[in-house]
């Protein structure tokens, strides 16, 4: 089973490094095959929003850069872990860098779910995804804005399996491993 | 005429001349130009090419009493190049210089018919806005922005009278120094068009586009 990690932190900060370590054993020590991306080390060009992706060369962005790779190791994980400092609520520029440029993975085409208007898939299957935010101090709002926004993104990619998080930073390294657990469990990662 | 202030415009999409944040900001600009602001423009994915082009960004930013934030939404939430945006403002903002008071409209467009798709993209400028000690004027929300695909407002007749009601009472709100009122956040909210009509004008737009590429059957393609 294939995981990929995608560590939105910002160069030269560390407050992502607990939760990423233990995402890291956890899914080692697991079995899973695991492929981790340091997105703030890459250049990966923001997305242009000219539907190219959908309608010039479908499925496929018109960036030929590492935003391209990623998505192809994304749609070909078993499961996607996107881990992120938790910036006003969302996700960094960083992890959204990687993020805007998926959508080459949904189809153009409309279709309503729930009475609300989302796209129809692309492909058969689509990974698990695991959403973990950090933050440096306990913020109830911003964490109801995270877990929404992780929920929003389910709702339009509609993976098998979805879960989201936040860890504040001045947890301990037990508590980190319990929590990132929890949200494993919640994806049915097993071994 | 003196002056009632300086309202900076950022217009954070990258389909230029097609943009409809830029449609929906530039109408708003020129309402309160109108009256008796000053105003200025920039376009956020511009800014991120060069030091000099980040460094006119947060001067230009320091200078504004009013920051109007138009895009449209990415993923369910702000694009990338916005986000970073508002980490080098928040950031700027807490270098050690005195907080000086500022309001933030922002104005949100997406492709999909509900304006609700937005909520959340809103809900993360509002808290940007607290993080970065700005007052927060209100967000607008407007569904199926690709019906006015970059178009003037005042070109588009009937269609658009809704949005045009709303930044109008919007400017007026931010003219008087206060939070935009509920009526223009409604009036904004309502769909263009039916979500029915929209889908199928969608559909006919994708497969119209793509046979300017030849890719008419490969739309659905599973290239991964």
């Amino acid at each position: 089973m294939k995981a990929v990690v995608l560590n939105g932190s910002e160069k030269g900060t560390s407050i992502l490094d607990g939760a990423y370590k233990s995402i890291l054993d956890e899914l080692t020590a697991l079995g899973w095959d695991v492929e981790s991306f340091m997105l703030h080390d890459m250049k990966i060009h923001h997305c242009l929003g000219c539907f190219g992706c959908w309608v010039k060369t479908p499925g496929i962005c018109v960036i030929d850069d590492a935003g391209r790779d990623i998505v192809k190791k994304v749609i070909r994980s078993d499961l996607s872990v996107f881990l992120t400092p938790v910036t006003f609520g969302g996700y960094s520029s960083e992890l959204k860098k990687a993020l805007d440029r998926i959508i080459c993975l949904i189809s153009p085409f409309f279709k309503k779910i729930n009475g609300e208007v989302h796209h129809k898939h692309r492909y058969d299957r689509y990974p698990r995804m695991m959403y973990v935010g950090v933050l440096p101090r306990a913020d109830a709002e911003s964490e109801r804005i995270f877990n929404t926004l992780a929920d929003r993104n389910a709702l339009n990619i509609r993976p098998p399996a979805h879960a989201s998080g936040v860890i504040i930073n001045n947890q301990s390294k037990k508590e980190i491993r319990e929590d990132i657990q929890t949200l494993l469990r919640m994806v049915e990662v097993e071994k | 005429m003196k002056s009632n202030g300086r309202v900076l415009l950022l217009v954070g999409s990258a389909r230029r001349p097609r943009s409809t944040s830029e449609s929906l900001g530039t109408y708003l600009l020129e309402g309160l130009r109108k009256r008796g602001f000053e105003t200025e423009t920039l376009i956020i994915p511009k800014i991120f090419g060069s030091d000099e082009a980040r460094n006119a960004l947060l001067a230009a930013t320091d200078r504004s009493d009013i920051l109007l934030l138009a895009f449209p939404l990415y993923v369910d939430s702000p694009p990338a190049l916005v986000i970073k945006g508002m980490e080098l403002i928040n950031r700027h903002r807490h270098a050690g210089q005195e907080l000086k008071s500022q309001r933030l409209l922002v104005i949100v467009n997406c492709g999909f018919p509900e304006a609700q798709h937005n909520n959340t993209a809103i809900a993360i400028c509002r808290r940007f806005s607290q993080e970065a000690g700005l007052d927060w004027a209100g967000g607008l929300s407007l569904g199926g922005g690709a019906a006015i695909s970059g178009r003037p407002l005042v070109k588009m007749g009937g269609m658009v009278r809704n949005v045009i009601r709303s930044l109008d009472l919007a400017s007026d709100a931010l003219a008087e120094g206060n939070p935009i009122p509920r009526e223009a956040v409604d009036l904004m909210s309502k769909p263009l068009i039916p979500s029915w009509v929209y889908m199928l004008l969608g559909a006919l737009g994708w497969k119209r586009q793509a046979k300017r590429f030849g890719t008419r059957k490969k739309l659905s393609d599973r290239p991964y």
